[in-house]
């Protein structure tokens, strides 16, 4: 049995010592720091089956701002199977890292690029576990630091070098407001621990104004992290400029580790009705925003960055009805058929296409097992049946139902068939257009073969028997969080 | 005590199909043996399900939204499923067997097997399923695996015709199904038979809903069991190979309609109108398919609508409340039914795949063994006495002696076709002089395909007395044995028999011509002209709302409008950093104003 902290301390290790070997690597390739990265992380994935059962009345120290509930060990899986999945993706990348770095040494760089998801995915962990303010803050700023690092990472591509500064800008912005909420929070209740809030709104009688302008700031922040209107402006630009890799990890991993965090956060504040009201509208704006801007775009990552933004919307939707099950469902779901769009994405791009749709016109001919995957991944994001796509949104909108969200569902529903109408184009490039001349099939490695069939199956699976997701937060700890939320 | 068996059963053939067509799909002979290795084994699992009496199945949870709905992936083990599943992987193992002799030389025989192999999984899923899901998605897969089988030689067009044919009017009558299934779901709360029988107090409190709810799941089994009107496809599916017709057309598949009426009797039985409509369209059907089979030249059609006339006997017992003899002559009927298949196939088989009965004739001497065994599935089927249909008949007999008397004057007729129209069948095939060189030169099949007629003939002898029957089903008890109805069977087998042998004694051509039964009735001609008609016009009809409204209004104002809002929101992305920091300022004032302020 191994005590839950040790999960992020491992993590946190072995990505020191990759980065020391590959210091001291010379000149070898260093494809292996990305395999050692990826066997590295199984060991823990694994590992977090044999945890030690956190004990109850442990709330005192180290454990006023970490925890270990069903929710945060979850979540540390979902951020270690993203980051696996996100070095896998890397490696196929390697040869515009190459091409984007200016050095001498043609491995210079890659086995940063490879090591720092690594740190990248200690941050998400401890985000998962954190609920205490200030441990809130760090692990987030951990978790941005290592995103304006690896999205500027190509800087010989001026795309690249504007999306990192939009972000290192905006992003800082919002932190800014993140601390100065924080700081009127702790001003009005006197506490950074979140179960202590609670305990203090429930008991005092306090002054709510201060209070709700400092829950608007902290929820600025986090807006900005899940992308959800209006802080979604930085997404379209950073998505497109950013490393392929980069983008998937920005779009799962940030913005899962912003749901988690948002649902933590928001577990005290949810008796005010301002609050609720207040993610309602920024729910539907976002529902809006997302799919509509998604409609004329021809950039397929462009259109993946307004799709994420659109999947924001779906998921406030769980947040806002308290339905945490639903919520990590929809996540879940999520991180399959998006990296297995962008896995895709990495591979075609890497031979010579762009991102432009058109460039996927007759890939069914070209590469069939590509497009199949592309296929699955494009059909479970617009939701049809027998995807785990179509689920998560049929458990957000049945929870939606349950607590009377009728405005939210009738727009969820109809931007639902918005998404139909620009995912569908993606596959009919692939389908029904025919391929240029002169189109080579696009080479494709063992381990992306490898991954891209794991994840059509687990899209599938999930699709049709999604009780595992549901029971994993079905256990006494979540259900008090969730029953608070209620 | 929970087991694992019944998974097995169900699971093994599943596994025989994947292997076959992910592995061995060009090694033709090992994907046989494959096929027949599984159904052997589910047949060996379920024979202990059957001595043990096993009761109980592990279960999980497949989609749990409680208080909404939940689906457990159950399997249900009372005596009726345990009956079933023996019965089901029984003929299924036999015709198993037979098909290796019969489709030996076929190239299709890896493609071939696979589909038995998908449709065992899915038989034994529809007779295993405790809930109504689990029973629609098998019922649909049955209804592929059909549609896979039927058109096996699909190079033919009539055997691609008939297998859409199939599938297309089995959506019909699954559509109401599906209706019925929600029906019952919306009333009870519940899609598990032992919780919805337990909640039938909801559904009994409104009348007319169950009695919609009763007849909408009843139109599953009209296109399953292929009932009067949605009998038109069962004829057309013999266009597959003859084994395929034994198991799948004769004596499972169609039955499983039944089974499922009997399945949910509780909620049939509840409603005395649902039982007025099940038993007259069980009674319409048996006598309008005897008198079709009566004129037909083609030996499996003959076989095709007898079997349609014997679940008309089915589903009228079932109309007339009693699951026992619907269920008692279901199993006699899939023993002699698939061994008359059986036989016929055997014929075929050595006759170079000549199926009409006036180019046969003295097959007697030729294939002696199928023509023992075929004259045992024939009495049989005509309730000779002491055979296993005697039994079977007279019970639904007497139960219609004592409901309705004009269902029972219907049901007596329909054996007297009966015995006519099978009598002609044997005399015509199987006496006489030879009236094709193939019929002249024929012989004895192999003994692949002899052994499972011999197997199959043992239980269409005997599988009607009480000590043998008994292990299997609950038998229906008459309340007061009546000598009316036995009498009147005999005299009805008599009039039948006799007046077949003087027709057609050493006849070279048909003698009499019933245009309107040779043609079924003109059914198949007035359901092509009522879709010729229909689709036209709702077609035309479609094509001008499709045009003028949905495209034109809704589609092109519709995506005009949100291509230019999408279009608009883009110009908000213009890709200056001051530009987005003032937006986020805005964004951040408009939070704080609808937090704070508002």
């Amino acid at each position: 049995m191994i005590p839950a902290p040790f999960l992020e301390i491992a993590v946190l290790t072995w990505g020191l010592i990759l980065l020391m070997v590959d210091a001291f690597a010379g000149k070898t390739d260093r494809r292996g720091v990305a395999i050692a990265g990826i066997l590295g992380l199984l060991v823990v994935l694994a590992a977090s089956f044999f945890l030690t059962p956190p004990t109850p009345a442990a709330a005192s120290g180290f454990w006023s701002f970490y925890t270990a509930d069903p929710l945060a060990i979850f979540f540390k899986r979902f951020a270690l199977v993203t980051t696996i999945l996100v070095l896998v993706m890397a490696i196929d990348y390697a040869p515009a890292i190459r091409m984007g770095v200016p050095a001498a040494n043609p491995h210079a760089g890659l086995g940063e690029f490879f090591t720092l998801p690594i740190f990248t995915c200690v941050g998400l962990m401890w985000m998962a576990s954190a609920i205490d303010f200030v441990m809130i803050f760090v692990s987030l700023e951990l978790v941005t630091m290592s995103f304006y690092v690896l999205v500027s990472f190509t800087r010989r591509n001026p795309a690249t070098l504007e999306a990192g500064v939009k972000y290192l800008i905006l992003s800082a912005l919002s932190t800014g407001f993140l601390v100065y909420g924080i700081t009127w929070i702790f001003g009005v209740t006197g506490e950074t621990n979140l179960t202590q809030i609670g305990t203090v709104l429930a008991t005092q009688e306090i002054d709510k104004i201060p209070l709700l302008f400092g829950i608007a700031l902290v929820l600025v922040a986090l807006g900005f992290k899940i992308a959800a209107v209006p802080f979604q402006i930085w997404v379209p630009d950073v998505y497109q400029g950013a490393p392929t890799p980069v983008t998937a990890f920005l779009s799962v991993g940030s913005k899962a580790a912003g749901f988690v965090v948002l649902l933590r956060v928001l577990t005290p504040f949810l008796m005010l009705p301002q609050v609720g009201r207040l993610l309602v509208g920024v729910a539907a704006l976002t529902l809006i925003y997302g799919n509509f801007a998604a409609l004329p775009q021809s950039n397929l990552k462009r259109l993946l960055a307004y799709s994420s933004i659109a999947h924001a919307g779906y998921l406030l939707i769980g947040v806002v009805t308290f339905s945490g099950a639903a919520v990590a469902y929809y996540l879940v779901a999520y991180l399959l058929m998006t990296l297995l769009c962008f896995a895709v994405l990495v591979v075609v791009g890497n031979s010579g296409g762009s991102d432009q749709i058109e460039d996927f016109a007759g890939l069914a001919k070209r590469s069939p097992f590509l497009a199949f995957a592309m296929l699955i991944g494009m059909i479970s994001l617009a939701g049809v049946p027998f995807t785990a796509g179509f689920l998560g949104k049929f458990f957000i909108f049945d929870a939606a139902i349950r607590q009377h969200q009728t405005m939210l569902v009738v727009i969820g529903v109809i931007t639902v068939g918005c998404g139909f109408y620009y995912y569908l184009k993606v596959v009919r490039a692939m389908y029904w257009l025919t391929p240029p001349a002169d189109s080579q099939p696009v080479p494709l490695s063992a381990l992306s073969r490898l991954t891209m069939t794991l994840l059509i199956a687990a899209i599938f699976v999930l699709g049709v028997y999604p009780q595992p997701i549901l029971n994993a937060l079905d256990q006494p700890a979540a259900r008090a969080t969730i029953s608070m939320f209620r | 005590m929970t087991s694992l068996l019944p998974w097995i059963a169900l699971l093994l053939p599943l596994a025989s199909m994947f292997v076959i067509l992910l592995a061995t799909r060009s090694l033709r002979t090992l994907s046989a043996f494959i096929s027949v290795a599984a159904v052997l084994g589910s047949f060996v699992c379920s024979c202990l399900i059957f001595f043990q009496q096993t009761s109980a199945a592990a279960a999980i949870c497949w989609i749990d939204l409680a208080p909404l709905f939940s689906v457990p992936l159950g399997l249900t083990l009372d005596p009726l499923s345990r009956s079933m599943l023996f019965m089901v992987t029984g003929v299924g193992a036999v015709i198993h067997i037979y098909s290796l002799g019969y489709m030996s030389a076929d190239a299709g025989k890896s493609r071939y097997f696979a589909g038995l192999s998908l449709f065992m999984f899915a038989m034994l899923g529809i007779v295993l399923a405790n809930n109504f899901v689990m029973m629609f998605i098998f019922w649909e897969l049955v209804g592929v695996s059909s549609y896979l089988l039927i058109g096996h030689w699909f190079e033919r067009p009539a055997a691609a015709e008939a297998a859409k044919k199939a599938f297309i009017t089995n959506r019909i009558g699954d559509f109401g199904f599906m209706l019925g299934i929600l029906m019952v779901w919306t009333g009870t709360g519940s899609l598990v038979f032992t919780e919805i029988a337990a909640g039938m107090a909801k559904l009994t409190a409104h009348p007319s809903y169950l009695t919609a709810a009763a007849l909408l799941v009843f139109c599953g089994a009209v296109g399953k069991s292929a009932q009067f009107p949605l009998h038109v496809w069962l004829p057309d599916a013999m266009e597959g190979p003859t084994p395929v017709s034994a198991l799948i057309h004769a004596a499972t598949m169609v039955a499983a309609g039944v089974y499922m009426l009997v399945r949910v009797g509780f909620l049939i039985d509840a409603s005395s109108g649902a039982l007025h409509v099940i038993a007259w369209i069980g009674t319409i059907t048996a006598v309008l398919a005897a008198l079709m089979a009566t004129q037909q030249n083609d030996i499996k059609r003959i076989l095709a609508y007898s079997t349609l006339s014997q679940l008309g006997y089915m589903v009228m017992a079932v109309g007339l409340a009693s699951g026992q003899a619907a269920m008692f002559h279901l199993f006699t009927h899939a023993a002699f039914k698939a061994l008359l298949f059986l036989g016929a196939g055997s014929i075929i088989y050595m006759l170079h795949h000549e199926q009409d009965i006036w180019r046969m004739g003295g097959l007697a001497k030729r294939l002696p063994i199928t023509f023992l065994t075929f004259l045992v599935g024939t009495l049989a089927l005509i309730g000779f006495p002491g055979f296993s249909g005697f039994f079977s008949k007279d019970a639904i007999l007497a139960l219609a002696y004592e409901r309705s008397l004009p269902i029972f004057a219907f049901a007596a007729f329909t054996a007297l076709l009966t015995a006519f129209y099978m009598t002609r069948l044997v005399v015509v095939a199987f006496f006489g002089d030879a009236r094709s060189p193939h019929a002249a030169r024929g012989a004895e099949s192999p003994i692949v395909m002899t052994l499972p007629l011999i197997l199959l003939s043992v239980p269409a002898a005997i599988g009607g007395f009480g000590f043998f029957a008994r292990n299997f089903l609950s038998l229906p008890n008459e309340t007061k044995p009546v000598v009316a109805v036995p009498v009147i069977a005999l005299l009805a087998l008599l009039i039948g028999v006799v007046s077949a042998l003087l027709l057609y004694r050493n006849r070279t051509t048909e003698p009499v011509e019933i245009e309107l039964f040779r043609n079924r009735f003109y059914f198949d001609e007035l359901y092509t002209a009522l879709i010729k008609s229909t689709q036209g016009l709702l077609a035309a009809i479609a094509a001008f709302i499709d045009r003028w409204i949905l495209d034109g209004a809704i589609v092109r104002g519709l995506s005009g409008g949100t291509w230019g809002s999408g279009f608009l929101l883009r110009l908000l992305q213009v890709g200056n950093l001051q530009a987005y920091g003032f937006l986020f300022g805005l964004g951040i004032i408009g939070l704080i104003y609808f937090t704070v302020f508002h």
